[in-house]
């Protein structure tokens, strides 16, 4: 069986450990617990008959209260920014992350704009939007709440991650 | 060496390993009987060497941090950082690891965090939901306020223009109130109907809300009376208290919407209640006393603080610190980069400073400052250089852009210059104000002739805008002449303020007045409008002159300048090559690449430009080379003393022969003597005005000149 580490990264807040509740148990709660330093979940798919082993590593949001550490990503596989449609901070800090990391790490990247379920309530254009996905392997619309995208995002990046193994 | 295990345990809940191969995985536990670790490592033991694997991930990745400090040859020790591991039923263990290297042992204690973790917890959780709510506030008002402000701008009644917006601001999330220039309410939305709903069952007429929200402002605000007549723009926090069932925090910020030819066509007001928050807030006291972005303390702590101190009657200077342009900059790089200032600039100012003083930031772009101890100005003009050096460096934007900020700083002391809150602020705030929109840093002293300089201008802001709506002015011409032949080939276009008291007000006295209020949009247009209407005339008249007017750095930047001179010209069906534009040397040095283009468009449509008081600014032989430029304009300062001093003669030479390298015709300003005339027309000089040849006159009696 491959094993792959993931880490979520983003801002407070924006639904990185929603996001793995709903993949891992298919559970979500609109009460907002923040989380405090890491916690790693572990889930397996099944891709074109191969198991893969998802270590989904949840990191503390990155604010004032918590500064990103890089160490984190030791020996990750992909990591994934989460941002919330329904604030513009949270896009910045989610490229500002991106953007130290794609210095020293070379390994595929997702951008999830999650709370899809809520009015978009952020004032990106478009086209401002889709060059911030152009930064990214893999970019999702994606609903903590509703599951939307959620089950696609992280079947398709295990798929990819799969190939690269092959590879 | 048990006694180390049994001082690592001693009334702690935790777990000691201890290495023991030369793989850093494989451990013996030492000490620890506690429930969770058997949960944690099933096949831990005292006796039997047990492995750390990949079922314990982030543990796992923790021992390549560990393995340096047991690998180095010096004692040492190395923290996990808190996680969590959920156990088989479920259960959550809070967990930290410690690696430790000492007497040449290798240890790896396991500790259990839950307390540490739920104070973290509640602590982050009240401030992260406190942070979310803010930018998520911050967003639809930003929001709402860029498409309000852009929609009322544009040349409508308000009611009219917001047809379009008016479900967005109905349906905002916060109040929007709308007044016009009066102060008057055009819209109220629900939420606003809402948020001041007063459940009184007697029948006196409620007030409406907008009146509610100006008393609080002006109760609660030293700056109200200076945001008014200044039309200038506030944000922060009001208190509504209703007795017996109302206490509401509003957070409020108010922009003034300008235009010709009131000044100001409308206020914005948005108010959302954050009562909520300040509850949250108050769950921890650090942060009811912070401001959320700068992490400094607020407008709050900063009054509380303010107020103890006049109670303990020890001397202090007060500096009020506002960024100069701070909007432009905000429009120019964008919020978040504005952000990213405040809380740089924040840092900066709080490293200049002492222990025992105290700085917050007490508005959107203002700061404040209590020196301790300080009874006089020397010392005080000490800590304010100590700043202003600070800021000289530049700040980087997130596109690696650098930019510089300047500053204006008022400084009042107490007791010597006031001995209540509310007066020292004023007093600051009016200091702060007097420098704001320089291009330089400035602190202004509180002093009495201060006060009445700030009254005086003040007052010749409102009577400006007085006399903008009664047409008390007059554009005069200065005719120019050609040096060769005498003949008078042009003319400049002055404005004259004819003040019904005071009589003729010179425009040295009320230009800076208008510049700094942005009134000088509302002027200029009103000289462009009247010049084009004289250019009309004279051409009708069979006597076509070309007349030049003169445009500032504000005016440069009003978005609509361009088309505005466009339509003019076409509702005038003036022939464009009988007009030229003057400018300043400031203009090109504000942004260069933008001015190029504006002059280039200008151009184009056959208008001659000019560049005005040559010499006294920045000017390079790089800008001139590479603007559409065709005239120099020597700075009557230079003219002056053409005759006698021997420095003015060399510049003013050297600025002939070099506008005459780069094609420039050059024109001579204040000339007044016969002398200075044969002067100028000894050195080729092209053509020049002043008191010698005509003041500036009336348009009629221009046509008898002519």
């Amino acid at each position: 069986m491959i094993q792959k580490k993931i880490c979520l990264l983003g801002a407070s807040g924006v639904g990185k450990t929603s996001l793995i509740r709903q993949f891992v148990e298919s559970i979500f709660s609109d009460k907002y617990l923040t989380t405090i330093g890491v916690k790693v979940d572990k889930k397996s798919v099944e891709i074109n008959g191969q198991e893969v082993k998802l270590m989904l590593w949840d990191i503390e949001g990155n604010d004032r209260y918590h500064m990103f550490q890089e160490k984190y990503l030791r020996g990750a596989s992909a990591y994934i920014i989460v941002v919330d449609q329904t604030r513009s901070p949270s896009l910045i800090e989610g490229i500002d992350i991106h953007t130290l990391l794609q210095q020293n790490h070379d390994c595929p990247t997702v951008l999830a704009i999650n709370k899809s379920d809520l009015t978009e309530n952020w004032h990106w254009g478009e086209k401002e939007l889709n060059d911030y996905k152009s930064l990214f392997d893999l970019s999702y619309h994606t609903s903590a709440k509703t599951g939307d995208n959620v089950e696609t995002m992280f079947s398709e990046l295990a798929e990819r991650l799969l190939q690269e193994s092959v590879q | 060496m048990s006694t180390l295990f049994e001082d690592l345990s001693l009334g702690m809940d935790l777990a000691v390993l201890e290495l023991v191969a030369d793989k850093p995985t494989t451990f013996l536990l030492k000490s620890g009987n506690n429930g969770w670790i058997e949960d944690l490592l099933p096949h831990c033991s005292s006796s039997e060497p047990f492995e750390i694997g990949d079922d314990l991930p982030y543990l796992e990745d923790f021992l390549i941090d560990a393995e340096t400090v047991w690998s180095a040859s010096a004692p040492g020790r190395i923290k996990s950082g808190l996680w969590t591991e959920s156990l088989a039923d479920r259960r959550d263990l809070n967990l930290e690891a410690i690696a430790i290297r000492q007497n040449d042992h290798q240890l790896l204690v396991i500790r259990n965090s839950s307390e540490e973790f739920a104070y973290r917890q509640r602590t982050l959780q009240s401030a992260r939901e406190l942070m979310i709510a803010n930018d998520k506030l911050m967003e639809q008002h930003e929001y709402l306020h860029t498409r309000l402000l852009s929609i009322l701008s544009k040349p409508k009644n308000a009611a009219e223009a917001l047809a379009p917006l008016s479900s967005a601001i109905e349906n905002a999330g916060f109040a929007v109130i709308i007044l016009d220039h009066q102060r008057q309410p055009v819209i109220e939305n629900s939420a606003v109907i809402e948020l001041f709903e007063q459940y009184d069952n007697s029948y006196h007429k409620q007030p409406r809300p907008s009146e509610i929200i100006l008393k609080l402002m002006r109760s609660q605000l030293p700056e109200y009376d200076r945001i008014f007549e200044t039309s200038s723009s506030w944000s922060g926090e009001l208190c509504w208290i209703n007795p017996p069932h109302t206490l509401k925090w509003l957070k409020t910020a108010i922009y003034p919407v300008k235009s010709e030819p009131h000044g100001i066509k409308n206020w914005v007001i948005f108010i959302s209640d954050i009562s909520n928050i300040k509850h949250l807030l108050q769950r921890n006291e650090q942060l009811a006393m912070e401001d959320m972005l700068t992490q400094l303390p607020n407008r709050h702590a900063f009054w509380q603080t303010l107020e103890q101190r006049i109670s303990q009657q020890r001397s202090f200077f007060l500096l009020y610190i506002d960024i100069n342009e701070f909007r432009h900059l905000n429009e120019f790089y964008g919020h978040e980069e504005g952000d990213k200032l405040l809380v740089e600039l924040g840092g900066r100012l709080q490293s200049a400073l002492k222990k025992d003083d105290f700085i917050a930031r007490v508005g959107g772009d203002e700061f404040a400052i209590i020196l301790n101890d300080i009874e006089s100005e020397p010392p005080c003009r000490q800590v304010t250089n100590r700043l202003l050096n600070l800021v000289e460096k530049p700040f980087i934007s997130a596109q690696s852009n650098s930019y510089n900020v300047t500053l204006s700083i008022g400084a009042a002391g107490y007791p010597k210059d006031a001995q209540s809150v509310e007066e020292l602020m004023k007093f600051v705030d009016l200091s702060a104000y007097n420098g704001r929109r320089n291009r330089q840093s400035t602190v202004q002293f509180y002093s009495h002739e201060m006060k009445e300089a700030s009254r005086r201008r003040i007052q010749m802001e409102v009577e400006l805008r007085h006399a903008i709506l009664d047409k008390q002015f007059e554009l005069h011409l200065q005719p120019i002449l050609d040096l060769e032949d005498r003949r008078i080939i042009k003319a400049e276009a002055l404005i004259r303020w004819n003040h019904p008291e005071h009589g003729m007000i010179s425009p040295a006295e009320f230009i800076p007045v208008a510049e700094q209020s942005e009134l000088i949009v509302a002027l200029g247009r009103w000289v462009f409008e009247k010049t084009c209407s004289y250019s009309r005339q004279l051409q009708d008249n069979g006597t076509p002159l070309k007349i030049s007017f003169n445009l500032s750095p504000v005016q440069i930047r009003d978005p609509e300048l361009f088309s505005f001179i466009k339509s003019t010209i076409d509702k005038w069906q003036v022939d464009a090559s009988l007009l030229e534009l003057e400018i300043t040397e400031g203009v090109l040095v504000d942004d260069y690449a933008k001015v190029l283009q504006l002059l280039n468009d200008i151009k184009a449509l056959g208008i001659t430009i000019s560049v005005d008081d040559f010499g006294t600014g920045y000017s390079s032989l790089a800008y001139l080379k590479n603007l559409p430029l065709d005239h120099v304009k020597i700075d009557r300062s230079f003219v002056q003393d053409i005759v006698t001093d021997d420095n003015d003669k060399a510049i003013v030479l050297a600025v002939i022969a070099m506008a005459h390298n780069l094609n420039l015709s050059v024109i001579a300003e204040g000339v007044e003597t016969n002398e200075q005339r044969d002067f100028l027309i000894d050195s080729q000089c092209n053509s020049a005005q002043g008191y010698l040849f005509s003041r500036p006159v009336p348009y009629e009696q221009l046509r008898s000149l002519l």
